[in-house]
């Protein structure tokens, strides 16, 4: 996790991969299971304002 | 001899209106104008040229420049904390950031899409649309924090109150209708020329950009006449030219039905007479000292059955956002029954019930069927009586007519029995909205809607038996209404379902011309006043019992929340079709039956439920990832508060809470900083928050080719974590199976990640 402060640039379409682990396939490498996978979405409330549309 | 051909005339629907078909009331008024001895009339749909100027490539990419000038993203990395009055500029920052190139690459073959017979495929429909809600919320951010969306345009500013709204004219850095103007529609008027400029103000979103146009007119062309009318205007107009600065941008204001006042200020200004004897308005008479606001008296309405035919000539049915014109034609004006406590839209219209005979409106419809190719109507009435709604059907199949329409409605259980419904259908209604309201008995007495809920029930069913889609208008939030009796109504609609297919939902709102404000005391409740508000049209109260309206506020979230779980139009995405006026109708329109749509949409949402994690899963083309300091959703959850939806002025009920800026920032307080990446996919789907490890994986998958390919070399439990991950990846659009991938999202930006660092 960077620090949000001091962002880590990431070169797009690039996993890390330290040195000693270069020989080891790439999922290995990430470990799956360790990551924070949390995926949020938004549901839109929906206002009044866009509701009557009927009238508009 | 008046010389009328030589008196050119331009009449102009400002901005903000909806994009999906045109408007009436100028098409009326050309028409009329026209019959009485000036050819010369101009109709201009100001407000679909803008959406269709605003949603191009072209701008779309300046918009995503000013953005990034105006609100960088970069200005919210490093800070402590994210407090409640920068959650709205981060937001738009971050959606921005993600969206802007996308948005700019997909939005013409989107609105190709919403234009062309892929209209009628939901799998293009639905991306198009949301593509053209992201590229609004650019259009948006570039003129931050003004909101243009496809049904509303509000700013910083209050429209009750007039020194706001003349600051908002000015305002270069946030009225997006200034630059637009300028570049668009000030050139053509100049050319032209116009003596007469008249705008159509039937919203209280349009009165801003009404005004900055007036303004520029009065500016650019001093001899020009600029004069302005409509539902809007019939509210608040009497204040609003007796507020300082008005006579800036306004030379008269015309109220109540406008064709007859329009000729005869045509008329008399042909003629070098200032508007002394011009009916229903008022003019700023200058020739004194101090500029002067004159209040003439109202006139009568015209015979309707002698009007002319609506004059269509010269909008561009080209540019409206939908594959077939629908035709809006006004079979009567007021209402015969008149009596709803709630509803005023019977003062707007001017005085009295006025109505077509339905041969006379067969002949106008198939007159308007042969001279503009459309097939499509939609009929404006506030409630068609018992007699019309046996007479239309019978003289449009009398006429061979063979057209499609809906209008609103009112409940007349003799009226709509199976016969008289079957009938309805075989002239071509697809669709009717009646005033529901309330399934509490108590209420609909204070209402006094003359209707109870079980002939409402029998007549919904008679229509949907005849294949007629039926929508009820309902409100949460009348005086005394407790929780459990809007609790008890949307019961109600959840359990009939297979009948009403949408529901139309609106909080109670009082304005200056309904009885509950003439009669507060019979309603339980106490008006509250603005003193600050010279343009107030609309009221907060307190009730004495029953929900206040923060309380309602908080009911409507939850109602409609039950109709998105139930209503198959409503259901996840779906809720498109509702959305935009007369889209669900086209469908209808070529004989889908309401129960086939709604079976479509079920399937739909089914379908993306069940998207699993396939090995050929990969990133979408075009995906973008950018980094945030702070949660977006976070932002976004917070400004879906009660309190922060107060701070913004609301355009339709015209209500400004004093005070709920600071009472947000308290009550919301501020995000801490975490390290957040939002993804963005097109018009696949929404914006999606990830978290940093989010983004490493979905690179992995990018680097490996595929999900599949990734699973292979992991061990059992990485691949279950991982399959967990793009099954839900996968449902959001961020994954795509390698058929989705060539489905264009609209058209396919080049393929990869993109990212923003």
């Amino acid at each position: 996790m960077s620090d949000p402060k001091e962002p880590q640039p990431k070169e797009a379409g690039k996993a890390p991969a330290p040195k000693e682990d270069a020989a080891k396939p790439l999922a290995e490498k990430i470990g799956f299971a360790k990551l924070d996978l949390t995926v949020e979405e938004v549901e839109e409330r929906i206002s009044p304002r866009e509701t009557n549309v009927f009238d508009k | 001899m008046i010389q009328t051909s030589s008196f050119p005339i331009a009449l102009v629907f400002p901005p903000q209106g909806h994009f999906t078909q045109p408007y009436l009331a100028l098409p009326c008024i050309s028409a009329y104008l026209k019959a009485g001895g000036f050819p010369d009339v101009e109709v201009i749909d100001a407000s679909v040229e803008a959406y269709d100027r605003f949603l191009s490539r072209d701008y779309l990419l300046r918009a995503a420049e000013r953005v990034e000038e105006r609100l960088p993203l970069a200005r919210f990395g490093g800070r402590d904390a994210l407090g409640f009055e920068d959650m709205e500029a981060f937001r738009a920052a971050a959606e921005s950031a993600a969206s802007a190139a996308s948005v700019a690459h997909e939005v013409e073959e989107a609105k190709a899409v919403l234009r062309g017979e892929a209209f009628y495929d939901t799998a293009r429909y639905v991306p198009a649309v949301r593509t053209l809600y992201h590229g609004l919320r650019l259009v948006s951010a570039s003129w931050f924090p003004s909101q243009l969306t496809p049904h509303n345009f509000t700013m910083r500013y209050a429209n009750d109150r007039s020194r706001e709204v003349l600051a908002a004219v000015d305002d270069g850095a946030e009225n997006p209708f200034l630059e637009h103007f300028e570049a668009e529609l000030l050139p053509r008027l100049l050319a032209k020329r116009p003596r007469v400029l008249g705008m159509s103000v039937i919203y209280g979103s349009q009165l801003i950009p009404a005004l900055t146009l007036g303004r520029m007119v009065k500016r650019h062309l001093p001899d020009c006449h600029v004069t302005a009318g409509g539902g809007f205007l019939a509210y608040i107009g009497k204040k609003l030219m007796h507020a300082p600065g008005i006579d800036t941008c306004l030379d008269s204001m015309i109220f109540h039905e406008g064709e007859g006042p329009m000729l005869a200020l045509c008329q008399a200004l042909a003629a070098g007479d200032e508007p002394r004897d011009v009916p229903s308005t008022t003019w700023f008479d200058r020739s004194g000292a101090r500029v002067r606001a004159v209040e003439n008296p109202p006139g009568h309405p015209i015979r309707l059955d002698e009007a002319p035919l609506p004059d269509f000539d010269g909008l561009p049915f080209e540019r409206y956002f939908s594959p077939e014109i629908v035709l809006p034609f006004d079979i009567n004006r007021g209402c015969y029954y008149g009596e709803c406590t709630f509803c005023t839209l019977p003062t707007v219209i001017g005085p009295g019930y006025r109505t077509r005979r339905a041969d006379t409106i067969a002949d106008h419809v198939v007159q308007l069927k042969e001279r503009y190719g459309a097939r499509n109507f939609n009929f404006i009435t506030d409630c068609m009586p018992p007699g019309m709604i046996a007479d239309l059907p019978e003289a449009l199949i009398e006429r061979e007519a063979d057209v499609r329409w809906w209008s609103d409605a009112r409940v007349e259980p003799r009226a709509y029995t199976r016969e008289g419904a079957q009938l309805l259908y075989d002239s071509g209604c697809r669709k009717l909205l009646f005033g529901f309201e309330s399934a509490t008995p108590r209420l609909l007495k204070m209402m006094k809607k003359g209707q109870s809920v079980r002939a409402t029930l029998d007549v919904a069913r008679n229509c949907a038996a005849a294949g007629i889609s039926v929508t009820f208008y309902a409100m949460v939030g009348f005086p005394s209404e407790t929780r459990e009796e809007a609790r008890a109504t949307l019961d109600f609609l959840l359990d009939n379902s297979d009948v009403v297919r949408e529901v139309s939902l609106q909080t109670f709102h009082i304005d200056e011309v309904a009885e509950t404000y003439r009669d507060p005391d019979a309603f339980g409740i106490r008006i509250l006043d603005d003193p600050e508000a010279d343009l107030q049209l609309y009221h907060e109260y307190e009730s004495e019992s029953g929900m206040t309206s923060s309380e309602a506020a908080e009911m409507f979230a939850e109602m409609m929340e039950g109709f998105r779980s139930r209503l198959a139009l409503f259901a996840g995405d779906n809720i498109f079709y509702f959305m935009q006026k007369s889209h669900y109708f086209l469908h209808l329109a070529r004989d889908v039956h309401p129960d086939a749509f709604a079976e479509r949409c079920r399937a739909r949402t089914r379908r993306l439920a069940e998207r699993g994690a396939s090995p050929g899963l990969a990133p979408a083309p075009g995906l973008s990832l950018i980094e945030l300091p702070f949660s977006y959703t976070g932002a976004v959850g917070a400004l879906a508060h009660p309190l922060a939806r107060a701070v913004r002025p609301d355009f339709l009920t015209g209500r400004y809470v004093a005070g709920a800026r600071e009472e947000a920032a308290r009550a919301i307080g501020a995000l801490a900083p975490e390290p957040r990446v939002l993804a963005y996919a097109g018009g696949r789907g929404e914006f999606v928050e990830l978290r940093p490890d989010g983004r490493l994986a979905l690179e992995a998958i990018q680097r490996a080719g595929s999900v599949g390919a990734l699973q292979a070399e992991a061990s059992a439990e990485d691949a279950e974590h991982l399959a967990r991950f793009a099954a839900r990846l996968h449902a959001l659009g961020l994954l795509v199976d390698e058929r989705e991938a060539t489905v264009p999202a609209h058209a396919t930006p080049p393929a990869g990640v993109t990212s923003n660092s």
